[in-house]
């Protein structure tokens, strides 16, 4: 009953609706279109065959007590409450090809005949039209194709059209399979089984000493050498820091090498996957950091933050300046710490008076989330002032929520929400002309391969002249599915139910990448602000491990759960491999 | 079939819909008129999503149409569904708030 479109299930229409459609000619909805009334901000489309119209229908008068459709053959307004009586059946069932009806206050359409709803491409589009082009009396409603609409169809410049390449599993050719055979070592074998048995560590886990304050930096590449993609690329050779010196000192003409973070983390990643347990001192790493990034050169305690978007910005600084030809931003083209890490968010803003959207996109490559201010689950504050004891505690009945947790998933469901500027936040209308109270909403345009949640714990108040830290527990999930939070969920639940290509559908490769996320790595803070240490936990084969600098111990997932999250990461699911229990296979 | 008690009277189809006004339809026009009715509505949507309410019967539908097989489902069976316990499930202070919200409109409009 339904196909795909552009990657996204869309449902077939109903056989009356197809009989509509024959029967009425290329724009069977030309009259409704006239009807959709928008009623800013917000936007939402009803019908309405006059602007003052107060719809009742035509056979009973009944005009709030059940939902109202207008008949899309005669125009004629009837309730339908399935529990009581339906005169809007009544009327389909009286005269066939009248069984299409388009519900008043929603703008969606149903099918009497069969009892549900029923969607058109084109009615849908003439909707989210509607919607997005300012329907007051000085601008036509049907929708004049000159305007700009910043959902259908037009894409913004700075992104680019990907080629799709088709995926083709590789294949070793003769040389490859003859030195494959000669000049390697298989990791596991029988006669390596001692080496790492399934009662040892898995690779890669190596403790990292701590230099003087330097749990802020070993918390961080202890979750950066485990992350997939990452780790993938430093051990596959694919940025080689002999080769890389070798041609910086060739260009230079001096011997020594150029500050590369990337030949650096190279390094660090042949140390910690050498097989070598005994703990590793990554001061090269430091002081090359140290270089990059000159303010934070100190022994004094750092934000872990603030050094994973230091380190991002080294790798890609050193890369750029080799790569001479421009790339789009956010599309990981320019080094591999935005191919990991880079993601696009979308931000619409709406101005309250005009309803008038604009969109922008900006690359992240993290997401810094807030924890609620107030106690209470994660709604906002009541803002019932009179009615506040009502609303915290009897009333808490969420779903899968206990009173008071805060949870990630929470967070996100803030951060993409549609939040009213304050009326000192005005913003500047194109339409208006003038600054007007806005509406911002936040959503995902394209995921990152890793997705990286910094939870702001840490508050820096300049008005009180003090710093501060949240020390509230944020649940988080070991399973992730980012779709809710994605700009084509955003825009779907804006607009109501309708099929509708949201710009950057057709275009964009990550539809095809599955939304679900899994989470790999935990970066924990304990302490005060000033006086706070950092800890971070991997899952390495489902197994849990504690890194705390120098010792890395196996622990309890239940530990993990009960930490205090400060970064989270997660990778997608595709590029999770869940260790198979016989480690031996080849 | 069962008849809702709360059923409102049908009128005669050749009646003059003029004659007489019950209070009832002056107030609700005026609340269309006003534009206070769609405030309104807005209002009562915030305050169902913030306490969870709209979750809730989101739930409910989702656990129904997993178990009917998503293409068994109409919308009139979800609306079947959800009703009873969506109006039950109301919370008081929603309830409330929109009463004292009428009331003022209502003194403010100097019926």
């Amino acid at each position: 009953m339904s196909s795909k479109i552009n990657g996204h299930v869309s449902p077939q229409p109903c056989p009356h609706l197809l009989v509509f459609r024959s029967r009425n000619g290329p724009k069977p909805f030309r009259a409704l279109q006239d009807c959709i009334r928008v009623k800013p901000p917000g936007g939402r489309a009803a019908i309405r065959r006059e602007p003052t119209e107060v719809p009742r229908c035509g056979t009973c008068e009944e005009s709030s007590r059940s939902r109202l459709y207008a008949c899309v053959a005669c125009a004629a307004v009837f309730c339908h409450a399935p529990l009581l009586h339906s005169h809007a059946s009544d009327h389909s069932l009286s005269i066939p090809g009248h069984e299409i009806a388009v519900d008043v206050d929603r703008a969606e359409l149903f099918c009497c005949a069969c009892g549900d709803q029923v969607y058109d491409r084109d009615f849908d589009a003439a909707v989210v039209l509607a919607q997005t082009v300012n329907a007051t009396a000085t601008t036509s409603t049907s929708g004049s194709t000159a305007m700009q609409c910043s959902v259908a169809g037009s894409q913004p410049e700075n992104l680019r059209k990907r080629r799709r390449v088709d995926y083709r599993p590789w294949e070793p050719d003769s040389g490859e399979h003859i030195s494959r055979g000669n000049q390697s070592i298989p990791l596991l074998d029988a006669a390596n089984a001692s080496l790492v048995s399934s009662t040892q560590q898995p690779w890669g886990l190596r403790g990292l000493n701590n230099l003087g304050n330097t749990c802020f930096m070993n918390s961080i590449l202890q979750a950066l050498l485990h992350t997939p993609p990452l780790r993938n690329y430093f051990l596959g050779d694919r940025h080689n820091r002999y080769y890389c010196q070798q041609k910086n000192g060739a260009i230079n003409g001096t011997k020594n090498s150029r500050l590369c973070l990337a030949c650096d983390m190279d390094a660090l990643f042949s140390a910690v996957f050498s097989g070598d347990r005994t703990p590793y001192s990554p001061a090269k790493f430091l002081y090359s950091w140290w270089q990059h990034a000159a303010n934070l050169a100190s022994y004094e305690q750092q934000d872990a933050h603030e050094f994973f978007i230091s380190m991002l910005e080294g790798i890609h600084e050193k890369v750029e300046k080799d790569k001479r030809k421009f790339q789009s931003p956010g599309s990981g083209d320019c080094c591999i710490a935005h191919r990991v890490f880079s993601g696009i968010l979308r931000s619409d803003v709406m101005c309250m008076v005009c309803g008038f959207t604009s969109t922008t996109y900006d690359p992240c490559v993290d997401i810094s989330l807030d924890l609620e201010p107030n106690q209470g689950g994660s709604g906002k504050s009541s803002s019932a002032k009179s009615l506040n004891s009502f609303n915290v505690e009897a009333d808490c009945m969420r779903p899968n929520q206990n009173c008071g947790i805060s949870t990630l998933k929470g967070c996100l469901e803030r951060f993409t929400r549609a939040e009213k500027l304050g009326s000192d936040q005005k913003l500047f209308c194109q339409k208006c002309q003038v600054r007007q109270e806005s509406l911002k909403q936040m959503s995902i345009r394209k995921l990152p391969l890793v997705s990286c949640f910094h939870v702001k714990r840490f508050e820096h108040s300049s008005i009180r002249k003090m710093s501060r830290k949240v020390d509230r527990y944020l649940q988080f999930p070991f399973s992730l599915d980012m779709a809710p939070y994605l700009s084509s969920s955003i825009l779907r639940s804006r607009f109501g139910n309708r099929i509708f290509p949201f710009d950057g559908d057709e275009q964009d490769a990550s539809n095809d990448l599955s939304t679900e996320f899994e989470l790999f790595a935990v970066v924990t803070h304990s302490g005060r602000l000033d006086a706070g240490h950092y800890v971070t936990y991997l899952r390495l084969s489902n197994q849990w491990y504690k890194c705390d600098d120098a010792w890395i111990t196996q622990v309890n997932e239940s530990i993990v759960r009960a930490a205090q999250g400060y970064m989270m990461f997660y990778v997608q699911k595709v590029l999770y491999y869940k260790e198979s229990e016989n480690q031996g296979t080849s | 079939m069962k008849h809702s008690v709360n059923r409102p009277p049908t009128p005669d189809g050749a009646e003059d819909q003029g004659n007489e006004p019950i209070l009832q339809e002056i107030i609700k026009i005026k609340l269309i008129e006003s534009g206070e009715k769609e405030r309104l509505m807005e209002m009562l949507r915030e305050r169902l999503i913030e306490c969870g309410w709209k979750d809730e019967m989101k739930a409910l539908c989702r656990a129904y149409v997993k178990k009917k097989g998503r293409n068994n489902v109409t919308v009139d069976d979800l609306v079947h569904l959800i009703t009873p316990k969506g109006r039950a499930s109301v919370r008081d202070s929603v309830k409330a708030e929109l009463l004292q919200r009428i009331r003022s409109f209502l003194t403010s409009a100097a019926l």
